[in-house]
């Protein structure tokens, strides 16, 4: 069973209808707990879209040795791999960005998201498709993230990366890991709202 | 049957190949990052000294490395410190707890080695006898200036919320805090990891011994005027302005980070017993050096 969307399809698709924060509900962790500001979810996301990228494109690679009943310990090796090496290269050749980042590509592994797309897309599709499909979820999940991001740090902190935009910080709470999951579900709310909308707009 | 086989088979061919993925990786990049570590360290000793790469150190100035042992006989503990002396081999000194001095011995070592913990432990192993119990305990980097003693610099690690933080520490030589600079953590990103900003580590500038003593974590709001000292870098304030408000909140306790006490505490805690202990240490070294007219040269 191949694909028939486009590669542009495969990216738009995984940031809106298969956001893996708002609608596939995924990684929901990381998303509670890193998102507290637009940087870090910046981050977390260039992170996870590179892991995802690299762990797509190798399972699609082998999808045909893989015996079916250790897909999960494969797909687990593979991420672990994948983010031992890029933690490794990052540390060796790019010291200023893993200062920064360094912390979080250690906790990639453990990320639903990235399992969840190998099983569902990577062990079926072509690698090419499969890159692209990794691409759209890094990216939905990078725009998940900062979106989350901008509104914790704007009325938690009252910044706007890092620069100070209210001038006083309206609710600490809001940095505080279980603000997350009132953030995230409001903005899944927002989110479908939008979509109701739109598609009784198109009805119309 | 013949399933399990070749699911076993294939898993462990799976792992094989992660492995080797793995440790090509780790063959390929260890050096550039142990480098890089190195690199940055001397970046960091060099700026809490208050030189960078603008205005060097000048040439008086030298950093002599200084290590600490545990040496264990039997029930007896003891503390061996590897010493550099004037003609440039090392020396090992014990002393027992109670403070009195135990042996001399020196040590074969090349002093690029020095560096090297392995080579190091092994070297300082071979010159006190393979029937002791040898356990590195720490570093401390005494600078001189034209063979005065200028500052100390001590890495150190304590335990943070998850993990350990490991912190470098600089000190004049009376022991007040010249500054602190956080080399790695794992604290929470947002919370706890603010412990690497300068509103924060800045606070310990400045703070004299007896100060550092009883210093705790205070949980009022940090002052304005305080926190624009703090981070002069970014308020643009005037060094004589800053000078005379850090010098304002010198004796107070550290201003605890919002939602990280646990955090702030374990640095403030940290930082505490490394000055404490340092001290306390030094003063009984320093009195053996000079019983035993060892000559090191710091």
């Amino acid at each position: 069973m191949a694909t028939d969307k486009t590669n542009l399809q495969l990216v738009v698709n995984g940031i809106l209808n298969e956001n893996p924060i708002f609608r596939l509900v995924l990684s929901m962790c990381p998303a509670v707990g890193i998102s507290t500001t637009v940087m870090n979810g910046f981050m977390l996301g260039i992170a996870v879209l590179f892991v995802q990228v690299f762990s797509s494109c190798t399972i699609s690679l082998f999808k045909n040795v893989i015996h079916p009943r250790i897909r999960i310990p494969t797909y687990t090796l593979t991420i672990a791999t994948w983010v031992t090496v890029i933690d490794m290269v990052l540390a060796a050749y790019l010291p200023e960005a893993y200062a920064r980042m360094g912390i979080f590509v250690k906790l990639i592994v453990a990320f639903a998201i990235i399992t969840m797309r190998l099983e569902m897309f990577a062990c079926k599709e072509s690698v090419n498709a499969s890159f692209w499909d990794g691409i759209g979820m890094g990216l939905g999940f990078m725009f998940g993230m900062m979106a989350l991001g901008f509104v914790r740090e704007l009325l938690g902190l009252g910044t706007v990366l890092g620069y100070d935009v209210l001038g006083f910080k309206p609710l600490l709470f809001f940095v505080l890991p279980f603000a997350g999951f009132f953030c995230v579900g409001l903005m899944m709310a927002f989110f479908n709202y939008v979509e109701i909308v739109y598609k009784r707009a198109k009805r119309a | 049957m013949k399933d399990i086989l070749t699911i076993i088979f294939r898993l462990t061919v799976a792992c094989l190949l992660a492995g080797l993925v793995m440790g090509a990786a780790f063959i390929a990049t260890n050096k550039a990052k142990k480098h890089n570590i190195h690199v940055n360290e001397q970046k960091v000793m060099l700026s809490l000294l208050g030189y960078s790469e603008k205005k060097p150190a000048p040439d008086s100035v030298a950093m002599h490395e200084m290590y600490r042992y545990l040496v264990g006989e039997g029930e007896e503990l003891t503390m061996g410190y590897l010493l550099p002396l004037q003609d440039g081999t090392f020396s090992f000194v014990t002393i027992d707890l109670a403070g009195t001095f135990v042996a001399q011995t020196p040590v074969a070592l090349v002093a690029e080695k020095a560096t090297e913990e392995g080579e190091r432990t092994q070297a300082v192993g071979a010159a006190i006898g393979a029937d002791k119990l040898l356990r590195y305990a720490d570093q401390t980097i005494v600078v001189t200036d034209n063979g005065k003693r200028m500052a100390y610099l001590l890495p150190g690690r304590f335990p943070g919320f998850k993990t350990f933080i490991g912190a470098m520490l600089a000190l004049d030589q009376d022991f007040t805090i010249r500054g602190l600079e956080i080399m790695e953590h794992e604290e929470d990103p947002g919370l706890g990891a603010e412990i690497d900003q300068e509103y924060f580590k800045n606070q310990f500038k400045g703070k004299p011994l007896e100060t550092v003593k009883k210093l705790e974590v205070k949980k009022t709001p940090l002052p304005e005027e305080y926190l624009k000292a703090l981070e002069a870098g970014k308020s643009g304030l005037g060094a004589e302005e800053v000078a005379r408000i850090q010098e304002q909140y010198q004796d107070d306790d550290i201003y605890a980070l919002t939602g990280a006490t646990i955090s702030s505490s374990a640095v403030t805690n940290g930082v505490k017993a490394m000055v404490k202990k340092f001290a306390y240490r030094l003063a009984i070294l320093d009195r053996v050096l000079a019983e035993q007219h060892i000559a090191t040269p710091f």
